[in-house]
């Protein structure tokens, strides 16, 4: 096994090394950076916005820019969250508990220098481990059957639920139907019947993911950002950007960060390699941690600034964005709403995802992970003197910022395909999505369950026939069951969360809005 | 009836018509007697739907978020500007094809920036004129892409 990792290791140095893919990754990484770092935009809308751009590389170079794009992004959403306590997506949440307050103290830069030695560490730790890790998932991979898939792809599902939190359960299960559901749209690939197409020549290809995800992202960011009349250009003037100009970071404060770098270097890998989990709950988690295992003193400067409750959840993001790679490219199950846009690109560029492509495609399988070294060096010795220029985005006016956002979603979408009526069938997408947004309905299950239907359905339909018809396929093979009774623990978890809280609120004798 | 359980309730509609139509799927004679057809995922997803969106109509709502009413969600929101936006999003998809990519986005862009509140014409012009040429010639020139141009140059005959 090890012969084989390093040969495919060399593949995958062989093909970060051409020249293109260097300046893919920088690119990649500075591009991520940049959109991940403006106001309410996370890596969803910055790698989905890139896509249309992948479609005249080959699938690695492809994957590669991608991969920077991510990365990078999470890293630019870190810089908002510090400098305006405005986090671009959930993962960088955390990280405004303590960055914003440190750049309120008047130390900006250097909380945005330790985000970034954070962000490097966690990416650093999570890729070694990745590289690890994947291969050998890869393996176990190689033996399963369309049962096995099927029962895979019901366990992502139920994970990206399962973590949506113990109100928001149910709600995340059913826009993974919603999710489900739109992904059933154009001519049945088996029978070659048209479904809901509704006789429009337009949907006999079904509806395009990356319109999808530009509708329910990108363009919904934008409408929120009209709604609320949220405007950050008044909390961040470009004059401001001097005071963040000093990135030092003492050896002292160094030494006090190091250990909590390597903890939640390895929580959130292990985290985020979780189908569903993410670096949301990465970031969490590793703040939470860190403040139980902090001295009594440490413990109380969090959320005042403290450089252990700055550096956990830094590196935990990140070590968690590498981490959710490890599904993502051993069994082709995205693990979080990224990596579902991920997923789509790949199958955009016809590779079957999962332990086929570690064997088929190594080189796009390598290239990925041995980017990721490059990609993490790249954003530390690039992004940090670049920080404050890149802060003066955050002084760019919505009134501009907005309809460049909608104007590079659409023709994101639109040079894809040349067809007018994906814009059109995208505002109405977005419109409802926006409602749906309002009303506190998520949408990565949506994109989860959407990328993942067709696949699903492909599996359900070669189970059933190898079986005859019969759902015996979900016990008699020992993984599947294995697979769907860690399907059914994750059901546990929110459901006797939802028993508990409806027993706590009846308690208190809150008669509920029916 | 709360935000959360208005939600589900508009996805129960959806659900009971996108169940209904699966009935509608045409099934091809040899189809017809096989275990999974292309009916039974939408089939099957229809009752799901029906059942989660019931779920969280018929108990009780946890998420505080979730139990504000809609005139609460709804309230102080800039709707009218949104709406516009929309709307100019609509226009700029009918107009592309007749009036050419750079036309189009440069109309669609300061259009945007006047809906929401920009006035400053050196403004608007600096910030959509460089973008939509720029755009125009690395999609054209450095990536090789085809753009059409606007359908109205061959009616007038500026293109022949």
């Amino acid at each position: 096994m090890w012969e084989g990792m390093l040969d495919g290791m060399w593949i995958g140095i062989q093909t970060t090394l051409i020249p293109v893919n260097i300046v893919v990754v920088l690119f990649g990484c500075f591009i991520g950076s940049f959109i991940g770092m403006l106001p309410g935009l996370g890596p969803i809308t910055a790698v989905a916005l890139m896509i249309p751009v992948t479609y005249g590389l080959n699938p690695a170079t492809g994957m590669v820019l991608l991969a920077g794009v991510y990365y990078g992004a999470i890293f630019g959403g870190s810089t908002c969250s510090i400098l305006i306590n405005a986090p671009g997506e959930a993962a960088t949440v955390a990280t405004a508990f303590d960055g914003y307050p440190m750049a309120q103290k008047g130390k900006p830069g250097k909380a945005l220098a330790i985000a970034a030695y954070s962000s490097f560490t966690g990416g650093t730790v999570a890729v070694i481990l990745l590289m690890i890790a994947a291969p050998m998932m890869a393996s176990v991979a190689k033996s399963f059957q369309s049962s096995d898939y099927f029962a895979l792809m019901v366990m992502g599902l139920t994970a990206v639920s399962a973590f949506a939190g113990k109100g928001g359960f149910l709600k995340a299960v059913l826009m993974v139907v919603v999710g489900l559901m739109l992904s059933t749209v154009g001519t049945d690939q088996t029978s070659g019947v048209q479904r809901y197409t509704f006789g429009s020549l337009d949907l006999l290809d079904g509806i395009s993911f990356l319109m999808l995800a530009m509708a329910t992202f990108a363009l919904t960011e934008g409408l929120l950002m009209i709604l609320k009349r949220l405007d950050t250009t008044g909390v961040f003037k470009s004059e401001n950007v001097g005071s963040i100009s000093d990135l030092k970071v003492t050896k002292k404060e160094f030494k006090k960060i190091l250990p909590t770098m390597g903890r939640c270097s390895l929580l959130g890998f292990f985290i985020g390699a979780l189908p569903g989990a993410g670096a949301t709950l990465g970031s969490f988690l590793s703040y939470g941690m860190e403040r139980n295992l902090a001295s009594k003193e440490d413990r109380e400067e969090f959320g005042k600034g403290s450089i252990i409750g700055l550096s956990a959840p830094e590196t935990g993001n990140n070590a968690a964005s590498s981490g959710s790679f490890v599904p993502l490219l051993t069994l082709g199950i995205p693990g979080s709403g990224t990596t579902a846009v991920m997923l789509g690109a790949l199958i955009a560029y016809g590779i079957e995802p999962g332990p086929r492509m570690f064997v088929e495609r190594p080189e796009v399988f390598w290239a990925v992970i041995m980017s990721m070294y490059l990609g993490n060096v790249f954003l530390l010795i690039l992004n940090l003197p670049l920080i404050p220029y890149f802060a003066r985005l955050l002084a760019v006016p919505k009134n501009i910022l907005i309809p460049c956002i909608f104007f590079f979603s659409i023709i994101g979408v639109y040079l894809v395909t040349f067809n007018t009526f994906d814009i059109e069938m995208m505002v109405a997408i977005a419109a409802v999505a926006l409602v749906a947004r309002l009303l506190n309905y998520p949408m990565a299950p949506i994109l989860l369950g959407f990328i993942l239907g067709g696949l699903m359905e492909d599996n359900l339909r070669r189970s059933l026939e190898i079986y005859n018809g019969s759902i015996a396929f979900l016990w008699q093979r020992p993984v599947t069951m294995v697979i769907n009774l860690m399907t059914l623990g994750f059901l546990v978890m929110p459901v006797a969360q939802m028993i508990l809280a409806f027993r706590k609120s009846r308690r208190a004798g809150d008669r509920f809005n029916a | 009836m709360n935000s959360e359980k208005i939600g589900a309730f508009l996805c129960l509609l959806f659900s009971v018509a996108y169940g209904l139509g699966a009935f509608t799927i045409p099934l091809t004679f040899l189809s017809q007697d096989e275990v999974i057809n292309a009916r039974t995922m939408p089939f099957a997803l229809g009752i799901a739907g029906v059942v989660i969106s019931l779920l969280i109509i018929l108990l009780p709502t946890i998420e505080a978020e979730g139990r504000r009413s809609l005139k609460e969600v709804f309230a102080g929101l800039d709707w009218q500007r949104a709406i516009w936006f929309l709307g100019i999003t609509v226009i700029y998809g009918l107009i592309m094809k007749w009036l050419g990519f750079i036309i189009s986005s440069i109309l669609f862009l300061n259009t945007g920036f006047y809906i929401l509140g920009e006035r400053s014409l050196k403004v608007m012009v600096l910030a959509s004129v460089p973008l939509v040429i720029g755009l125009f010639f690395l999609m054209s020139y450095i990536l090789g892409m085809y753009i059409a141009p606007g359908e109205i140059f061959y009616m007038i005959g500026v293109i022949k």
